[in-house]
């Protein structure tokens, strides 16, 4: 499938291209994030806290208005004083507004906004794949009416499609039991990963089209390349040269576009849980809808879950940098942020 | 083949995508959970009013009729009534769209006046501290979610400088033009304000309002262009035109822009025509952010009271912008670019 | 006649994985006013030719020349040199297709090429010549604000008469038309009209004919011939074509891995070739006069250029059929009888053959220098 000269240019690219590398970096310390969370985090991300509520991070202190009631000379007296909050090690990136720890959420977000990412995107590839294929290959009407289709999927801005059909829909979720609990190396953990199942069905049906777009083109430059004339002639079965021919070319572009298309979903899926169309309970996106009622007093609890939005896509762009460079596909990049 | 004629033709395709965004716009209610008159009908409704209700609104019919009926309103213009607001449903759209296309016009002139001269630097200067700036500054501002960037310059640039309101469209910007007059000053007529101050204010308010939205629309964009004209440069830079440009003896200035950037506009503007969509669904997202009174607030507003008619209003008029948007692209690549043969 | 252009010591070097590359290596030649010099060589050894202008001294009536009337146009700041390019020398290349833009008219670049003069010349001291009043902003608003464009009318005017001159039939519509319209032969006479527009001193024509039609090259030639007869123009031509260099030169000079080998009037190299490596060239052209003979190609390909493996020597001897022991050594230019004129870089020039040793037949058999390379364009 990935021919030796295609492992000789990417290796080549990581070599020289430093941004390569940092992309390569920042993805693994993300997937290191999701898939260990219940190991790294500190506390159960779902876990109140009222008392150490509203902990600033480490390096930073914060000042509250605490009223106490005193009794001073046989009266009661309400007495208001500004008391500093200091940081604790315990919550290294501070708790938010109900006492949870936010690094624990930032860590366990990972899992969900990479779930989503991937899952989203091999739907939106094999929806794409299909369609594009069928479109291109067989060409005609069946083309002429899926391209249509296409154009007015287009029409809609992914997010504003995913907004009416998530709205129209629901928020079901799907629970994945968490290995680590079962094993019990994880004891006090939430014992399953909830992912937002509209939100995958959705992200993958805006985004389906790109796919489609590039598999089409691929498959019609290759319909008529000899090879496949000859190969017709000599009795393959579409579906044999489709898998034998067509599809192996379209593989480079599609991987290409398809890791970028992870970044644009994980940005889709971020800003769907802002708006409160999700069903996950631990999302980035949720909890800088959160912080947000809070920035005056709690800076932290919106500002962390964004900046490891930002260290995921720029690695996933990163990475798609690298493999576009390396392997040249020419592909447009379709819908890209939010 | 004209640029007329070409147009003409991709106005009839437009026409068929509208037909298709009206159709799917159609079908979205039908395929969704939940009778509309739960959202309307009180919750102790007898099934006498619930049934009075449907058929006052027409949902006890054949979905054929319903979607005769319903492309027959959209032809004259009518999007039905709205029925938790009791307007017409075009009425409320029509009334939010400026502010919409206000805040997506000012994103994309933010981004144009930022991203264009920053791309030609990066290319001209490329491996200097200048082009790793942009690079840097492309690379973040692509991978950024709008949503949070805008919470964070109402963090910083609203809440701790006090710079800008945090959110609220007081006025919009046609009411600027309110306070110009036209004087006949010997020969043609000029626009004149009425009363400098009062012009001068609105003017200040609207862009103190806009400028954080704006912002937040606008960087992804303006990364985007600044890295596609910087990648676009340094291929034009290297064609064989370009020496020969340089060999009849034009100063660096007029082979760069005249020259080099005129042709790296042309693929630019294509991915642009791609990113249409990002611009106007972060515009919906920069809205709820910021409280700015566009369609997108209002789209989110009618999906969860299941408002149908502003529901499917908002998504039509989003959508023929869309396609809009997407024929003035064209028109604008094919005015750029001579080898297009409008086929 | 006196010289209009020394190219004195050229280097062209660059670098690879490999190491550097000498492409051409300590070039020197004069072109005289008035004639027109060829530069001939296997393809790949001229084009690298096209820094000449770096390197070249220009006479240019300047108060900063040096030696005499001339210019050095390496110690001149890059601006200054760009505004000597029109006027004094311009360019025709290679590739017409690829040589202009195909987002403007082909009327509009001849017009630019007229118009950078114009305005240089209306105001050769202005702060903003470099500019010549024209930056992003003017692109930006371009066309839609009038008088913001960098053309003037008259420009455009000179351009339509440019083209006419060229030969290009309805000059008014056809610069109207942008390069996808033209053929190629037409480009190249676009191209020849843009060179013109800055009425230079010295044309340099860098293999102006090779990507052309066989009966559109002839046309080009004659087109070349007539402006240089009409206006006593200097060219100098870059080719490997030697039917181009029999059919236009005055003088040449023969390279072969990237230093010049023999050079003379074209009567005398092309009748009493000194050089074996122009001996083989002229010995590997189709005669139309002697029928039946068999072409002599030369042995071998052109050597690496690379620095490491060129060393101190003649650089064809080991496709040499008359290669000696003397050949090891670098040899230097010598005049060959006859003509002062007409020197080579050959150690059989003037010299009697077998004075040295012949060289033994496997000396660079299993050297890299021989299979290792194949001297293409790296």
């Amino acid at each position: 499938m990935v021919s030796d000269r295609t492992k000789r240019n990417l290796k080549a690219e990581l070599r020289e291209s430093a941004l390569a590398k940092l992309g390569v970096a920042l993805v693994a310390l993300v997937l290191v994030a999701a898939a260990f969370a219940p190991l790294l985090a500190p506390h159960d991300p779902t876990a109140t806290d009222p008392g150490n509520a509203s902990l600033p991070p480490l390096g930073f202190s914060t000042t509250e208005n605490q009223t106490t009631s005193e009794m001073v000379d046989g009266e009661i007296q309400v007495v208001e004083q500004e008391v500093q909050v200091n940081a604790t090690a315990s919550h290294p990136l501070g708790t938010d507004s109900v006492g949870r720890d936010v690094l624990s959420r930032v860590l366990f977000g990972a899992r969900t906004s990479l779930l989503v990412g991937i899952f989203g995107t091999a739907l939106a590839v094999a929806l794409g794949v299909v369609v594009g294929l069928t479109a291109g290959y067989y060409g005609g009407r069946v083309d002429d009416g899926l391209m249509r289709v296409a154009d007015v999927m287009l029409a809609f801005p992914s997010l504003v499609l995913a907004i009416a059909l998530i709205g129209l829909w629901g928020r079901q979720s799907i629970a994945i039991p968490d290995p680590f609990v079962r094993l019990g190396l994880a004891p006090g953990m939430p014992e399953s990963a909830v992912i937002p199942g509209t939100v995958v069905v959705v992200v993958a049906l805006v985004n389906w089209v790109w796919f489609a777009r590039v598999a089409r083109g691929e498959a019609l430059s290759i319909r008529s390349a000899e090879y496949v004339t000859a190969a017709r002639a000599i009795g393959a079965s579409d579906r044999t040269i489709i898998r034998e021919h067509v599809l192996p070319n379209s593989i480079t572009p599609i991987l290409v576009l398809a890791t970028i298309q992870i970044a644009a979903i994980i940005l889709l899926e971020s800003a769907l849980s802002f708006l409160g169309f999700s069903g996950a309970n631990l999302s980035w996106g949720l909890d800088i809808a959160q912080g947000r009622d809070y920035l005056a007093s709690s800076w932290w609890i919106a500002t962390m879950p964004g900046i490891a939005i930002v260290i995921s896509v720029v690695g996933i762009n990163l990475i798609g940098d690298w493999l576009r460079d390396a392997l040249d596909p020419g592909v447009d990049q379709g819908e890209g942020g939010v | 083949m004209s640029l007329g004629r070409f147009l003409l033709r991709r106005g009839v395709h437009g026409v068929f995508v509208v037909w298709g965004v009206v159709t799917v716009v159609f079908l979205l209610r039908f395929i969704s959970p939940g009778d509309p008159v739960n959202f309307i009908a009180p919750l102790d409704a007898s099934p006498e009013l619930r049934r009075r209700i449907a058929e006052e609104l027409g949902l006890n019919r054949p979905m054929y009729v319903q979607y005769a009926e319903y492309l027959a309103g959209l032809v004259r213009g009518d999007m039905g009534f709205s029925y938790l607001r009791g307007q017409e449903a075009s009425a409320i759209v029509f009334a939010r769209l400026p502010a919409t296309i206000e805040l997506a016009v000012a994103a994309s002139v933010v981004a144009v006046v930022i991203a264009i001269p920053l791309g030609v630097i990066s290319a001209t200067r490329r491996h200097q501290p200048a082009d790793y700036g942009a690079t840097l500054f492309s690379l973040v501002g692509i991978s950024t979610p709008n949503f949070w960037l805008g919470i964070m310059l109402i963090l910083v640039a609203a809440v701790q400088l006090n710079l800008f309101p945090t959110s609220q469209r007081p006025v919009g910007f046609l009411e600027i033009f309110g306070h110009l007059v036209a004087v006949e000053l010997a020969g043609p007529s000029v626009a004149v304000p009425l009363d400098v101050r009062a012009f001068a204010g609105t003017l200040g308010t609207w862009l103190w309002h806009i400028t954080l939205p704006a912002l937040t629309l606008g960087t992804y964009f303006t990364a985007l262009i600044t890295r596609l004209t910087r990648s676009g440069m340094l291929d034009e830079l290297g064609k064989p035109y370009v020496d020969a440009a340089r060999a009849k003896g034009l100063p660096e200035t007029l082979v760069r822009y005249r020259h080099a950037l005129r042709n790296t506009l042309i693929p630019v503007i294509t991915v642009l025509g791609l990113q249409l969509g990002t611009l106007i669904g972060g515009a919906v997202i920069t809205e709820a952010v910021f409280a700015w009174p566009g369609l997108g607030t209002l789209l989110i507003g009618s999906i969860n009271v299941r408002d149908w008619p502003l529901i499917q209003a908002s998504l039509i008029v989003i959508g023929v912008s869309f396609v809009l948007l997407n024929i003035a692209v064209d028109a604008l690549y094919a005015s750029l670019d001579p080898r297009v043969d409008y086929e | 006649m006196a010289d209009l252009l020394r190219v004195r010591d050229l280097q062209t070097r660059f670098f690879t994985q490999e190491g550097q590359v000498n492409a051409v290596d300590g070039v020197s030649f004069e072109v005289r006013e008035g004639e027109v010099f060829g530069v001939v060589g296997e393809s790949g050894s001229g084009k690298r030719l096209r820094d000449a202008d770096l390197a070249a001294d220009v006479r240019a009536d300047r108060p900063d020349a040096v030696d005499g009337s001339f210019v050095d146009l390496l110690g001149l700041p890059d601006r200054v040199r760009r505004g000597l390019r029109g006027p004094t020398f311009g360019t025709v290349f290679q590739d017409p297709a690829s040589s202009l833009n195909p987002s403007l008219t082909v009327g509009e670049q001849i017009a630019e090429a007229v118009e950078v003069q114009r305005r240089a010349d209306a105001n050769p001291r202005s702060v903003d010549s470099r500019t010549q009043g024209y930056g992003l902003a003017k692109f930006l608003v371009g066309g839609t604000v009038p008088g913001s464009g960098y053309l003037d009318e008259a420009s455009e005017a000179r351009a339509v008469e440019l083209l006419e001159q060229v030969g290009i039939p309805d000059p008014a519509e056809r610069a109207e038309e942008y390069p996808h319209e033209y053929s190629g032969g037409m480009l190249q006479r676009a191209l020849i009209a843009q060179v013109l527009a800055g009425e230079p001193d010295l044309l340099v024509a860098d293999e102006p004919t090779t990507a052309l039609d066989v009966t559109v090259q002839a046309q080009i030639l004659d087109l070349l011939a007539d402006l240089q007869a009409e206006r006593g123009m200097t060219i100098l031509l870059i080719t490997h074509n030697l039917g181009v260099i029999a059919r236009m030169c005055d003088r040449i000079a023969v390279m072969y891995a990237g230093e010049i080998v023999e050079r003379g009037t074209l009567s005398d190299v092309f009748e009493r070739p000194v050089h074996p490596y122009t001996q083989g060239l002229l010995g590997s052209v189709p005669d139309l006069d002697s029928v039946g003979g068999r072409l002599t190609p030369i042995a071998g390909n052109v050597p690496s250029l690379l620095d490491s493996e060129m060393g101190e020597r003649c650089y064809f001897a080991d496709r040499c059929p008359k290669a000696m022991e003397a050949c090891l050594d670098d040899p230097d230019e010598r005049s060959a009888a006859g003509s002062a004129d007409h020197t080579a870089r050959c150690v059989l020039t003037g010299m009697d053959y077998g004075d040295s040793p012949p060289l033994a037949e496997d000396h660079f058999g299993d050297g890299p220098s021989r299979d290792g390379h194949d001297g293409g364009d790296p």
